[in-house]
């Protein structure tokens, strides 16, 4: 992958010692030769990502035959040798030879364009293959690679120009027949281009609340940024949600609206109910007719209409969900084997989003504590408890997850009795008064009410235990919060899919779709009064009353788990109640004004360390797994197995909601310019075989990448310790030679003082060395001496033998 | 899109998108807060590419670097010769790196070199001790800030030299993922 490898390894010339090359660019003063060499030859033996592969081998064996002798024979500097620069006048900084990722980036084509990531450009040739291997890319692949360079403005506009002038003349050299067509895609294939930037730009400059975040990243930093972050990524989904379901079922139900003659009081508002529910907002409105206009005109199947939208909506969100976790994923994924000290964190830890001198001094502050706790090592729980103490542990964490899978099946048994109750209301429909509309507002409240104080009761819960890190302590209150928030909507569901469906009410869909409704707006109303109760009194509490508690902390966990938990509702309900998705992209914007006003004046900026790539990950997969795949079985259990209401909505009549679709394809059968409809819907969706096929397929191929996976684990493993074994050749060697470099003096300067100085030909004859080496540090530098002395002593045998 | 701004020549404005990671829009919006630090230094039309640098000061009072501990280090390492002081395409060059949209390597290269207060492509332990002070506030006694030197280089130097060179820095990173959105500022 190095330039500098392939030319220097397939060039002969280069194994010898003088080819040791120690060049500085910048700063004379220190001087250390590029030592990253063995490693690089060593590298490339494991990736074989180009030519010369089966002479790489050769090279490792003879390194790992040299590792276990002191024999250190003229083979050695071979090794050191490879990293010469072919052109061995300028002065490189040779340091930055290819990443790290060698071993875990897939091999490509444009493999010598890996080297620009992180390293600099710094000799002609170097630069005209760059601007070659660029010339031959497409176009988003150059500019991607241009962009990813670290080099400055100018020199990256100079490439650029140079690469752009070598496709010009290149397609004018005589590729006439080649570019003519290339010409003529060319311009259809800029202006889409031009295009294609325009409308990203135009979402750029959408930026939604660019402004805000920029605030609240500005005083608090990075974690409680992620969950503005995540909370506008969830808008975006209700966004796209509610545009579709929109125009694709609300706009043409328009067309074929009857009136409405149920009166308006504001109660509906809370409870769903009663006006609202002849409106387009429920599934009970929507007529199960086709809509045309015009008599004879081009006409709009509801049913199908709804059917697919609503599939297309879940597919896309699928779609999106799969990629944004697996990319995610590969950005924040640690390898759990590699051990991570905590002292290197400090160099990568620092928050550039930080912004406020407060914040800052704060955050300095936080870090000056957490290195003193790191270093008298506080946090570390004395670990050789006897075994009484042990099981006393054991059995308090035993009882408290008991305590609150206790508490999380009692939510739910609460739920479901209360869930009957209003299933009840049900039965007396035609009651229509005051009472019997707010007692169905009973189960929203107690809902909500359960989703507010278990949690806090969890909490309290963990801080009674004793965890060994405060890190484990959030990932149990955090599992245990989803615990019962899984059971709770686990139950409601049940309840809705086999007690309301299958209840002789009118139109069982709107019921749902209304019990839904009030869910989502009673939790809203919770979140906000959350917001003040805990933190604004908090603030007041911890500030005027008990001044040891200081300012509450922005509960992070708590807080994305409440969005998670309203997203699920809304993904449920999309079915029900195709407008759910605007009332809830509403209250979402208000949320994050709520939050941010209330985090501006309340909350001080976290304390402690929160992971924030592995939590925003682990959100994203708790959104996918449980949520979004649990919606989906309740959608797919409504549309294969219940039976629409009869009186109401887009499928009544019929035996299944899917019965359209079938039904649909039974009137496709007859028309011969469909019939390829006919046999894809026949022979891959609903032929068993097609999805069988499918599975093991997808099997295969992620055993096979599980494998590739192992096998490059196995070999970072071990070129790793290919590295720590060469760092002790090299120490080895470095003693040696730094013996061998006094003996010689000693014996020099008894030898006499009048022949011509070796040392001042041997340096004229070096290239580059050092000037300033009095400093004793550096082991690099002694190793150059080291290596000048022993050209010393090759010379001094010479002369000796001369002299013989 | 209508070519309405006269301070870029279009084949400016599309090596500087080519470059940088930044659209038509942001571009031109960052050379007006390049151009408000400094009004009268800056002329409004770049087309005949003017040699104007601004001076090390003015970055530093920036809203978003103000208070970061490692402003100095920042300019330094995105200025052309080192000192500070930045021209238009360094600037550009600065806030392109640091957005979100630039890849971990390419990031990583960067703070490494602002670690690197000696400039001698290692992170030796002078640099190393130099940047905890900096985030500490000079307030940690100095045989804690030894201490923790020689814990980073121990944990950290993979091939035993006593410094960490680039690679190391980077195998540093991969073990710390949320660097991605820490070496970041919001423009």
């Amino acid at each position: 992958m190095s330039y500098h490898y392939n030319e220097a390894f397939e060039n002969p010339d280069y194994h010898f010692s003088e080819t040791l090359e120690i060049d500085r660019k910048r700063s004379s003063q220190k001087n250390l030769f590029s030592h990253q060499s063995p490693y690089n030859s060593s590298l490339h033996v494991s990736s074989g990502e180009h030519g010369g592969r089966g002479q790489n081998y050769p090279l490792a064996v003879r390194m790992a035959s040299m590792r276990h002798g002191s024999e250190y024979s003229e083979d050695l500097p071979t090794v050191y040798g490879l990293s010469r620069s072919p052109h061995g006048n300028s002065m490189d900084n040779l340091s930055f030879e290819p990443e790290p990722e060698l071993a875990l980036s897939p091999p490509s084509t444009s493999h010598l364009l890996h080297r620009p990531d992180t390293r600099r450009i710094s000799t002609g040739s170097e630069e005209e293959k760059l601007v070659g291997n660029l010339a031959s890319m497409s176009t988003s692949e150059r500019i991607k690679a241009i962009q990813k360079m670290p080099e400055n403005m100018k020199k990256k506009r100079e490439i650029r120009n140079k690469v752009l002038k070598e496709i010009t003349e290149k397609s004018r050299r005589g590729r006439a027949q080649l570019s003519r067509c290339t010409q003529c895609l060319q311009g259809p294939a800029l202006l889409f281009r031009r295009f294609g930037n325009s409308l990203a730009e135009y979402f750029h400059a959408l930026r939604l609340w660019h402004r805000t975040l920029k605030i609240i990243g500005a005083e608090f930093g990075t974690s409680v940024l992620s969950y503005f972050i995540f909370l506008k990524w969830l808008l975006t989904f209700n966004l796209f949600s509610f545009l579709i379901n929109f125009s694709f079922i609300t706009i043409p139900q328009f067309f074929a609206a009857e009136p409405n003659n149920v009166s308006f009081t504001g109660l509906e508002l809370f409870t769903g109910a009663g006006y609202f529910q002849q409106t387009v907002l429920y599934y009970g409105f929507y007529t199960n007719a086709t809509i045309s206009k015009i008599k004879n005109g081009p006409s709009y199947n509801m049913q199908l209409a709804y059917i697919f939208t609503v599939g297309m909506y879940f597919a896309i969100c699928f779609l999106i969900l799969l990629l944004s976790m697996a990319k995610s994923f590969c950005r924040n994924f640690i390898n759990p084997q590699t051990y991570s000290g905590n002292a290197s964190r400090l160099l990568c830890t620092w928050d550039f989003n930080i912004t406020n001198e407060k914040a800052v001094k704060l955050k300095q502050k936080n870090l000056r504590t957490q290195i003193k706790e790191d270093l008298m090592e506080v946090n570390r729980e004395v670990l050789n408890l006897s075994a009484r103490e042990r099981l006393v542990r054991i059995v308090i964490h035993l009882v408290s997850w008991a305590a609150s899978l206790g508490t999380a099946v009692a939510a739910c048994a609460g739920v479901y009795f209360l869930s009957i109750n209003n299933a009840k209301l049900f039965v007396n429909w035609h009651k229509n008064d005051l009472e019997s509309q707010a007692a169905t507002l009973v189960l929203p409240i107690v809902t909500s009410l359960l989703n507010t104080f278990v949690p806090l009761f969890y909490s309290w819960l963990g801080h009674l235990e004793r965890f060994q890190t405060p890190g484990y302590r959030i990932y149990v209150t955090i599992t245990r919060n989803i615990i019962l928030k899984i059971s709770i909507v686990g139950i409601l569901c049940y309840y809705w899919l086999n007690i309301v469906a299958a209840s002789q009410s009118q139109c069982w869909e709107t019921l749902v779709g209304q019990d839904i409704y009030r869910l989502v707006l009673v939790d809203f109303i919770f979140c906000l009064l959350g917001s003040f109760f805990g933190e604004f009194l908090r603030r007041i509490i911890g500030t005027a009353v008990c001044a040891s508690w200081g300012p509450p902390e922005f509960d992070i966990g708590r807080n994305v788990l409440e969005l998670i938990y309203a997203q699920t509702l809304t993904w449920i309900g999309i079915l029900f109640s195709p407008l759910l998705p605007g009332i809830q992209m509403i209250s979402f914007s208000i949320v994050f004004y709520v939050k941010k006003v209330s985090l501006m004046m309340n909350c001080q900026p976290p304390r402690k360390a929160w992971r924030t790539a592995q939590m925003t990950t682990s959100f994203m997969f708790l959104l996918f797994f449980p949520s979004f795949v649990g919606v989906l079985s309740v959608i797919a259990v409504t549309v294969w197995r219940l039976k629409p209401s009869e009186e109401c909505g887009p499928f009544r009549g019929l035996s299944s909601m899917y019965a359209a679709v079938s039904n649909w394809i039974k009137i496709l059968e007859g028309y011969t310019a469909s019939k390829w409809v006919v046999w894809i819907y026949s022979n891959l969706i609903t032929s068993e075989l097609f999805f069988f096929i499918l599975s093991v397929l997808v099997l295969i191929i992620t055993y096979l990448y599980w494998q590739i996976i192992e096998g490059r684990k196995t070999m970072a493993r071990l070129l790793r310790k290919q590295i720590i074994n060469e760092g002790k050749d090299k120490m080895f060697l470095l003693e040696k030679l730094r013996a061998l470099q006094r003996a010689k003096q000693t014996v020099r300067a008894w030898r006499g003082q009048g022949q011509q100085s070796p040392y001042s030909a041997g340096s004229s004859r070096g290239t580059g060395f050092p000037q300033a080496r009095s400093s004793g540090t550096g082991a690099a530098e002694a190793l150059a001496l080291a290596l000048r002395a022993r050209e010393a002593a090759r010379w001094e045998d010479e002369d000796d033998d001369k002299d013989f | 899109m209508g070519n309405k701004q006269t301070i870029f020549t279009q084949a400016q404005l599309d090596a500087y998108q080519d470059c940088t990671f930044f659209t038509r829009k942001e571009i031109l919006r960052l050379f007006d807060r390049y151009r408000d630090l400094a009004p009268q230094l800056v002329p409004l039309d770049y087309t005949g590419k003017p040699a104007v640098t601004l001076p090390y000061e003015l970055i530093g009072s920036m809203p978003e670097l103000k208070d970061n501990p490692f402003r100095q280090r920042i300019a330094e390492v995105f200025s052309e010769n080192g000192d500070g002081n930045m021209t238009l395409d360094d600037f550009l060059d600065m806030f392109s790196v640091l957005s979100e949209m630039a890849p971990r390597d390419l990031k990583a290269y960067y703070a490494f070199k602002i670690y690197d207060f000696n400039n001698d492509d290692y992170i030796c332990k002078s640099d190393l001790e130099k940047t905890v002070n900096k985030l500490t506030r000079n307030e940690l006694t100095a045989e804690e800030v030894n201490l923790v030197c020689d814990k980073v280089i121990y944990e950290a130097d993979v091939d035993n030299d006593g410094k960490l060179s680039l690679e190391d820095f980077q195998h540093m990173i991969i073990r710390a993922p949320d660097f991605l959105s820490t070496f970041h500022i919001r423009i």
